[in-house]
This record gives structure tokens, sequence and C-alpha cells, in this order.
């Protein structure tokens, strides 16, 4: 789209340059012009919202039967993730980023809040995000396809450390996931960041 | 064809036209006013563009070299709320305020007096929230957007986020007022012969924007309202230990938000319209197409406010989806016209058609990533990322500078009576055109790498050189500024006498003389279309009708 | 009606309309109230022109016209005595000093908000005395009357373009 505009733009300063005092014809307008560039973008938008709902039900879509649930706790300045039924809790700091452990290419059932001001939860890798805003809980389903450790921000600015206010993701195989949790659970406290 | 002399008042104008500070303490002008508008807001441009110097500087490099982490909050807080409300909708409101007037055929405002208590009130309000730097704490560090419970005063004490939201408050009714005055002028102070459909389309841009200013403004200032409520005077509108909402503020503040974009950019597609046909020797092409896509565009506006929140799980996605992406289609209608005037002319390069056409092509960028913006599924990829940051700066700055510039060259001469430089004037756009994609386009890649928004740090080290680049471009938009201010300083003392209409213009400020008198025309001729001074030009010789 | 009442009901309208359909997509309080404000206020005040247009003897339209003018399709015919305003030409207040002294009055109010009933109280009175002296002009005006033009503005005549509009 940009570069058929963008051509014709560049396209008629080449050749309408002016060459003397001489008017060009004096046209005011085109109906059938003005109809058909109302016609095709419409139709463009039409077919990208069609797209758009199909992209948007993937990104919401919410499995019956997660196979984990993290209840995460977005505060002023870190965050705190909570498995649940597990009694395993990995609670972070501003200078101790805290590392959220899942299995991959299993649905996570995220359960967010805020404990205080309006905070998102963000990680580039999932290609989503959601405000986490006091007084009320919001649920998703992230999906990790690939094993590895990934950075996640929060994105909704909430105060002084906001740009501190870092978590990791690190995926692993279900197995490893098992043998994690197993060891936090066995050692009764918050775990630390970084086991 | 004979002129009809419209007789006007005998004004005393004994008096010198140098005008001195008292003169514009009392004035009640439009063009004076005017002038004070966009010298203010122009100052504020500075400020605002000062403080995003300074930011960039931080952000360069990863790691906290040149500030801390409250200041730079500050910083870009000041920022966004300078540029978005005390500069931009200003300068089309100065632009208007001068112009308008003299292109319906009028003598000034409907309502003079009033006309200037909106300036005082807006002025006032900037200083009010610009003293928000000398009180302890300093000014506010909400973001822009100042979202509770944030900008609530258990998390963000002190005096400068209260005076942010007075500043504000003042600034909002003086738009409001304005506004009341401005759409009254324009359907009741025209010219005998010009119907609305033989106005110019800058005046239809102002007459859009007035309209959306009176619609929208009372949201913000409620929101403004009970946010000082919930702070000073124990509300709880926004608190949910109190049975309030943050998602209600956001709300209130997006109702406003959006129209208020469009508030800043009507005017702008205003300028372009009227630049565009004067340097390529044609009528603008679909002059009504035009001016339904103004409502077309400020209608939908309304109607999209909540595509700020998709991520908030609050509201119902697809109705906002779909309408953010329709506006695409007014907005092609603008530009293919534009293009279309442009298409079998015979244009000249000169720095405010340059600018149009700069306009053109940055807009192109902006509202092409603005429709992508407005997919859900790449909304909660990209939000409060610099994906979004980069896509209003191109839409909000890029297009506004150079609709605003372009609208500076065009029209100082008749301001002044003299011409900008040509020479300095090319410096400056190409400064500015560069300096800009410089620094915004790479931060669409930064974006959507997944670098966030308002951090005074980035922990990944990859982002720097991106971030480098950024900042490099950004002094070199600067430069182009500074090239723009010394041309005006140095054209308003030596610039080549300009003449009534240096530029064979159309509509009917270039009838008069430049700079008009006081009471803005010594004659009127009749309207027979939307472009009165090109009639008068090409008129036959003999006593036939024109055309 | 006039083309100002068109606009507004126009206006109220879409907000009418988009307000209904938006409240069955969403159940959403806020924006719909928003929407319906929209149409509400905009639909009053354009009611209001229409009456008062009409009490003025506007030229009454037929159906069609309305309608056409209703949809923001100009009018075929050109503009007509009616369109003509004299008492808008040429008119001027002087030079003053109030709106400056009236806006610095609400803005030292404004601020005593944050700072005490005591600003407030001396923003109310300069803001008090700004609006006295405007009030006081204008009444000046209504009895003396502005600086008038030498004669009523003339007539231009009968527009000659017919054929056109």
């Amino acid at each position: 789209m940009f570069l058929v505009v963008a051509g014709l733009l560049v396209w008629s300063m080449l050749r309408y340059r002016r060459r003397g005092d001489e008017l060009p014809p004096q046209i005011h307008g085109n109906n059938k012009l003005e109809l058909t560039w109302t016609l095709i973008p419409l139709l463009l938008v039409i077919v990208l919202f069609v797209v758009t709902i199909q992209g948007q039900n993937k990104a919401l879509q919410r499995s019956t039967r997660p196979a984990l649930e993290v209840d995460v706790l977005a505060f002023q300045w870190s965050w705190r993730f909570a498995y649940e039924g597990q009694g395993v809790e990995v609670v972070g700091s501003p200078g101790n980023v805290p590392e959220l452990v899942v299995p991959v290419g299993q649905p996570v059932r995220i359960r967010l809040r805020s404990a205080d001001v309006v905070h998102s939860f963000y990680v580039p890798r999932t290609l989503f995000k959601r405000q986490a805003i006091p007084g009320r809980t919001t649920e998703f389903d992230l999906t990790f396809e690939k094993v590895g450790t990934y950075q996640g921000h929060c994105v909704q600015f909430c105060g002084l450390a906001h740009d501190d206010m870092l978590f990791r993701v690190r995926v692993v195989s279900p197995g490893e996931f098992q043998s994690w949790l197993a060891q936090a659970s066995r050692s009764g406290s918050p775990s630390q960041p970084g086991t | 064809m004979a002129t009809t002399e419209v007789p006007l008042p005998a004004l005393p104008e004994a008096h010198e036209e140098r005008a001195g500070l008292v003169d514009y303490l009392i004035t009640v002008d439009h063009k004076k006013i005017g002038v004070l508008y966009i010298f203010t807001a122009f100052a504020v441009f500075l400020f605002g563009g000062v403080l995003a110097l300074l930011f960039r500087l931080e952000l360069a490099q990863p790691g906290m070299q040149v500030m801390g982490q409250n200041t730079y909050n500050q910083l870009f807080t000041i920022h966004g709320t300078v540029m978005v409300l005390l500069f931009a909708a200003q300068v089309s409101t100065g632009l208007g305020n001068y112009l308008m007037p003299l292109q319906i055929g009028a003598a000034d405002v409907a309502f003079p007096r009033l006309n200037a208590m909106s300036y005082w009130l807006y002025l006032f309000g900037t200083l009010v929230l610009l003293s928000s730097f000398f009180v302890a704490g300093g000014p506010a560090a909400s973001g822009w957007t100042a979202y509770p419970p944030l900008s609530d005063s258990k998390y963000l004490q002190g005096t400068g986020m209260d005076l942010w939201i007075i500043g504000l408050a003042l600034a909002g009714i003086a738009a409001i007022v304005g506004a009341v005055n401005l759409v009254t002028t324009i359907f009741r102070m025209r010219v005998p012969g010009m119907t609305m459909f033989r106005m110019p389309l800058f005046t239809w841009g102002i007459l859009v924007n007035q309209l959306i200013i009176l619609f929208a403004f009372p949201a913000i200032t409620a929101a403004l309202a009970m946010l000082l409520l919930d702070r000073n005077f124990g509300a709880g509108f926004f608190d949910p230990a109190r049975g309030g909402s943050p998602v209600l503020y956001q709300h209130l503040f997006w109702f406003f938000g959006h129209p208020e974009v469009y508030i800043v950019i009507l005017p702008m597609f205003g300028i372009i319209s009227e630049i565009v046909p004067v340097f390529s020797r044609q009528p603008i092409f679909g002059y009504r197409a035009l001016v339904f896509a103004f409502f077309g565009i400020a209608a939908l506006s309304f109607g999209v406010w909540a595509h700020h929140m998709f991520t908030t799980d609050a509201i119902y996605l697809p109705f906002f989806s779909l309408l953010t992406m329709l506006i695409a289609v007014p907005t092609g209608i603008k530009i293919f016209n534009w293009i279309g005037t442009m298409w079998g002319g015979a244009i000249s390069f000169t720095t405010p058609m340059l600018c149009a056409i700069a306009f053109i092509f940055v807009f192109l960028v902006g509202g092409i990533t603005g429709v992508f913006l407005g997919s859900t599924p790449i909304d909660f990829q990209v939000n409060d990322t610099y994906y979004v940051v980069a896509h209003f700066h191109y839409v909000m700055v890029a297009a506004l500078l150079f609709a605003m510039f372009g609208g500076f060259y065009f029209w100082f001469p008749k301001m002044t009576g003299r011409l900008l430089s040509e020479r300095l004037g090319k410096w400056h756009f190409w400064l500015l055109f560069i300096g800009f994609n410089v620094t915004f386009f790479v931060q669409f890649n930064l974006g959507l790498e997944g670098m966030p928004r308002r951090i005074a740090d980035y922990p990944e080290r990859s982002w720097g050189t991106y971030n480098t680049i950024s900042t490099v471009g950004s002094f070199i938009m600067a430069i182009g500024i500074l090239v723009f201010i010394w041309n005006f300083f140095v054209s308003l003392r030596r610039g080549r006498p300009a003449g009534d209409d240096p530029w064979e213009g159309n509509s009917l400020e270039w009838v008069t003389t430049s700079p008009p008198p006081h009471h803005n025309f010594h004659e009127i001729p009749e309207i027979h279309s939307e472009r009165p001074a090109f009639d008068l030009r090409h008129r036959p010789p003999s006593e036939a009708d024109a055309r | 009606m006039t083309d100002e009442a068109a606009v507004l009901l126009r206006v109220s309208l879409f907000g009418f309309v988009s307000g209904i359909i938006y409240w069955f997509v969403s159940y959403e309080p806020l924006g719909t109230v928003a929407l319906l404000l929209l149409g509400a206020g905009p639909g009053f005040a354009g009611l209001i022109l229409v009456q008062a247009h009409r009490r003025q003897g506007g030229a009454a339209e037929s159906r069609g016209d309305t309608l056409r003018r209703l949809a923001g399709i100009p009018p075929p015919d050109p503009p007509g005595p009616e369109d003509l305003r004299d008492d808008d030409l040429g008119v001027l207040p002087l030079p003053t000093i109030w709106p400056f002294a009236t806006s610095l009055g609400l803005a030292i109010m404004l601020t005593g908000l944050i700072y005490g009933l005591w600003l407030i109280v001396l923003g109310g009175g300069i803001a008090a005395y700004g609006t006295w002296g405007w009030l006081a002009a204008i009444n000046r005006e209504n009895r003396y009357g502005r600086i008038q033009a030498e004669q009523p503005p003339a007539n231009p005549g009968p527009d000659p373009d017919r054929a056109d509009g």
C-alpha cells in the first residue's frame, strides 16, 4: 500500500514539474475516482479486520485444562509468581530479577493481579501482553514453543523503578520442570530467583 | 467585474502599527492573538524539544549516565504533556485565529474579547504547569497519561502533580472557550457569497477541529477534576479500595485523548490542502470529498478511544478494532486527493511544497502503522513499546511539523510582508526530514524487538545501537529547527518584500495587503467559488462573469 | 434550518446511533454514556437553533431541502438574502484589559484549589473585577454603540451567477 501511494507521489512529482507560466488544465475532481479509492481501501480494511479477528481469537484462546496455573502478582517494582497448589513462590525485587519456570509446549494459565498501581506483564517472545489493574484479576494462557530463557518487562509505567521491573521466563522440558517444582516445594520458603 | 465595496468601520488608525507590550496585553485583534498563540506554542515546543534531547542523551547507551530515574520520568512526562496538550493544538488555534477570519472575509472573530481570554487562559495554564519545576518534588512524573492509581496522592506525592492538573484544566477551558468562538465565527461571519462549500479547506479543517474540541474536552476536564478530588479531597473515583476503578480513568482520558490527536492533525490537513493546489497550479481535487472526509474522520475519532486500552481485558475488542481501521478510509481519500491535485499540474518545489510532500510521505508511514496497531493481535505485541512511540511521532510530530512549517513558510509573507529565505528553508527542510527519519524509523524496529516505552534504562545491550542512532537523529532535527529560527529572525529584518500575493494563492487572504490592515480588508471581491483570489487574478478583461 | 443546526443535528444523530450500537455490542457503561451525551448535547442545541431560526422568521424550507441540508448536501440555489447578516459586518470592540484580568483571576482561583482558600478568594476577587469591567464595557457598547460602519452595509445585490452554486 505504502509503495503504491508513495510511488504515485514520486511519479507525480517528477512528471508534473512546473515548466513555465501556463496554467495546467484545471481539474476539479472525478467522482468515479473518489468512489474507487474509497471502496478499495474499505475492502482492504474489511479483509484486515477478518484476519485480525482470527488472530485475536487465537491469541486469546484459553485451554480447558491448562498444564499449569501461576498466580502472578505485580507490585512496585517486581513480581511474585505463585504456583497454585504446589506451595511454591518466587518473589523478586528491583535488583533481583525473578524467574518464572514453565514447561515447554503446554498451555500455562496466568492469573494476573496488581498490588498497587497499573502494571503490564509482557514477554516479547510471546507477542502478548496484559495489564495488571488493581481491583481486577485477569487470566490468559501462554504456550511456550521452545526451550530457552526469555526476558520479560513491565510495560505500563508504574513509577520510579518501572524500568527495573524485569523478570525472566525459563522454559524447560516437562521432566526438568517436575524436578524443579519438587525441589522448590521441598525447600519450603519462597525460592530465590536464578535456581 | 466590479468588486463590491463593503463599507468597513472607520477605526482610529492614527497610532503606529508597531505594537508594544501593552498593546499585546489589551489586544482583541485576532491577528495579534494568533501571533501570541503561535509564539507561545512555539516556545513551548522548543522547551519540550530540549527535554527530549536530554532524555535521548540518557537513552543513547544502556546504563544511567546523564540523570537519575526520577528525573528521567519527570522529563518524559512533561515532554509528552506540553507537546501534545500545550503546543500541538494551540499552534493550529493560533494559525486558525490569524487566518480563518481572513479566509472568510470577516473583520474579526465573533467574540474578540473572549478570544483574548482564551489566549490568556492558555498562557496562564502553561505557566502554572511549568511552575511545577520549582516546587518541592519537582514536576509530575506520571507519564502524560497520568493513569491512577499511580497519579493518586498515595503513590505520587507533591504539588507537582496537582499543578499539572490545574495547568491542564486552564488550558482545557481556554480550548473550549476558543472553540465556541471560532465555530460561531465560521458559521456566522462569512462574507456574503461565501457559502459553506466555498470556504477554503483550511477553514474547514479549523471548523472540524474546533467542533471536536467542543465535544472532547469535557471528558478530560472531568477526568482531571476527579483526579484532583481523589488526590486532595478524599474522593475515590479511581481507587479500587474505595469502590472506584482505574479503568474508568482510562476510558475518560482516551475518550478525550483520541479525538485530541485529530484535533491536532485536522488543521494540518487543511494547511496541506491549501499549499498543494497553489504549488501545483490546479484546484484541489475533490473538494467535496475532502470536506466529507474531514467529517468522517472526526466522527470515527470518537468511536475508537479504547484502542489505547486493548491490553486491559476490560473492553469489547472488535468494535474498536474495526473502527480504528476504518479511519484509514477517509484519510486515504484525502491522500489520494492531494496526489490527484498534483497529478497533471505544474509543480514548483518551494519550501512549503516540499513540506507538504514530506507530510504526505510521513503521514503514509504513520497512518499505515496506525492501522496495524488497530489490529488487536498486533497491538498485544507492540502496545506500550517503541513501535507505538514511533507511530505517533510520525503522525503527531513529523506530519505536524511539516504541515506547520509548510504553513509558516506559506503564510509568513502574508503576516509580515516579507518572504522567508528559500535557501535556509531548504536546509531546514532537509535537516528536519533526515533527522526525523533517523530518529524515529529505528524505533519501529526497537518496538518490534520488544523495547518498552517510558523506561529510563534497558537491560538488552543489543538495543544500544538503534538508540544511539535515534539520539543522533534527534540532534540533527534540533539543528534543523535552529536553522528555521535563524531564518525567521533574518527574514523578518531583511527578507525580500512579498507583496500581497507572492504565491498566486487561491483563498481570500491573498486579496488583502501583507500584512493585512487592522480591519483585514479594504475591499472584498464577490465570491463565486472556493478560489476567490484565483478568480480575481483570472477574470476576463471584459465585464462578463468570471470563470 | 440553518447550516449550524444541521451540523449539530448530524453530530447528535451520530452520537445516538453509535451509542446504541456500542451498548449492545459491549455493555460497557461509560463509553455508552459518553456517546449518548455526545448525541444529547448537540441535539438539544440543534433543536434550539431550529426553533430560534423559525421564530426569527427564517424562510420555510421544503422537507426535501431540510433532509438534504441535514445530509450535508448543499442547496442548489445561490445564497439568498437570509444568508446575509447585516449585524455581523464591521463592528469591533476596542482593545481592553478585561480579558487578561479575568483570565488571571480564574487561573489564580484554580491554583488556589491546591494551595488554599486565601488564593481562591484572591483569584476570585480579581476575576470578579475583570468580569465587572467586561460587563460594564458591553453595557456601554449596547447603550452607545460600537464603532459603527458609516452607512449600513450595502447588500451586494442579486447574485449574478444563478447558474452555478
